[in-house]
């Protein structure tokens, strides 16, 4: 298979660490985006995405430090003590991944300051979340040719998963209160657009890096693709049963919606994890067709 | 996912491929059989920074001189010991591109008649 990298335990190790690293920034980046837009929402929600999104920034902090050491390693050839070499830790900090690390470093202590509930630390969360969605600009396949629009596709994308991403949690909270119907079903009119937003800017960020279906099905990377659209598309199906069928049931007060949406909502954050790892082995172990 | 990812990966696997800076561009090439060898010499397209480089023949290690430092550089240098013994060799480096990917690669040449 053209475009795949060689596949060891460190490069396991690498895609494990870059999925958690996904996961902590959309649900960093998501908080303070969720709060902003439904300011409205039961103050237990929004507690709630406030300690979601500050954890989530704790988590994305350790696991950036630790994606240094594992590239450090990848590079040295010597294993684990190269996590610690300095002179490799020195040359992966000054490679993009060192760029990103301060941009998404600083935009995650800044959602950090959502533990306290205020519209400055709000201001300071929504301002992390566009540096974190900057940072991914910063590094790997969007530095390719033409560099702003893959750029701009990619931050827009990341900002729109987020949105969704960041939104299960204060969602799944909302989902067993009578008062929280409200919440979901404003939720699933905006969702409308950004979900549709957050598929074609993937989409065209794809056409951009393959460019043909030769690429697409004739190469380790268009193959991956093909691993996370499939996973992309059950989860729209599950969301647009919960907007479609469960939301209804619950604002009908049919007894089974709130439990039955709840495990919806559940299911939704497990395919989520799958993308992201689909993803990350995306970004880690193979090549855009683009770039071959 | 994690095992089904790694499994096909491995199943995809043919060899150890340059990723992102691509370019297979060797010398000695991939395969070849030389009388003898006095450089080792690897191209790309993207500049590349080698981190590590060794080359392992018929007796072990062999020590290679680098006449390339850390920098990122679009050819890559390093030169063997006067005496060569006749067998099979293999080199083995790891890099980063310039975006930032670690990479790695492997190619292997014989010393004979």
């Amino acid at each position: 298979m053209e475009g795949l990298s060689p596949v060891d335990g460190w490069a396991v190790f690498a895609i494990s660490a870059k999925a958690a690293g996904y996961a902590a920034a959309l649900v960093a980046m998501g908080g303070p985006l969720f709060i902003a837009t439904f300011r409205e929402a039961p103050e237990e929600v929004l507690r709630l995405a406030r300690r979601a999104a500050a954890l989530a920034a704790l988590l994305g902090l350790v696991v950036l430090a630790l994606r240094l050491g594992i590239r450090s390693a990848r590079i040295s050839g010597i294993g684990l003590a190269g996590a610690t070499d300095p002179m490799m830790l020195g040359l992966v900090w000054d490679s993009p991944l060192g760029t990103a690390a301060l941009w998404r470093g600083a935009g995650e202590v800044l959602i950090l300051g959502l533990v306290f509930r205020s519209t400055l630390t709000l201001a300071g969360g929504v301002l992390g979340a566009l540096l974190v969605a900057w940072s991914y600009t910063q590094v790997g396949h969007s530095l390719g040719e033409p560099r702003w629009l893959l750029a701009s596709l990619l931050g827009l994308h990341l900002l729109a998963a987020a949105f969704w991403v960041g939104a299960l949690a204060p969602l799944h909270r909302a989902a067993g209160r009578v008062e929280g119907v409200d919440l979901l079903h404003r939720f699933g009119i905006i969702a409308g657009g950004t979900v549709a937003a957050l598929v074609l800017l993937g989409l065209t960020f794809a056409w951009l890096t393959i460019g043909s279906l030769g690429g697409l099905f004739g190469t380790a990377y268009g193959w991956m693709l093909i691993v996370k659209l499939t996973a992309v598309t059950g989860l729209l199906g599950l969301a647009a049963r919960n907007k479609l069928r469960l939301v209804p049931a619950l604002a009908a007060q049919t007894p089974s919606a709130p439990s039955r949406l709840r495990r919806a909502i559940r299911l939704e954050s497990v395919v989520v994890v799958l993308i992201l790892m689909a993803t990350a082995a995306l970004t880690t172990i193979t090549t855009p067709p683009a770039n071959l | 996912m994690k095992t089904i990812i790694f499994a096909a990966a491995l199943t995809l696997t043919t060899s150890a491929l340059l990723a992102h800076s691509n370019s297979n561009e060797t010398t000695p090439q991939e395969g070849a059989i030389v009388e003898t060898v006095e450089v080792i010499e690897l191209r790309f397209d993207m500049p590349m920074r080698i981190t590590v480089i060794t080359l392992t023949g018929p007796e072990g290690e062999v020590e290679l001189t680098r006449e390339t430092g850390l920098e990122p550089v679009p050819e890559f240098r390093a030169l063997l010991p006067e005496e060569v013994v006749v067998g099979g060799y293999k080199v083995d480096w790891r890099g980063l591109s310039e975006d930032g990917h670690p990479m790695q690669g492997t190619f292997a040449f014989t010393v004979g008649d």
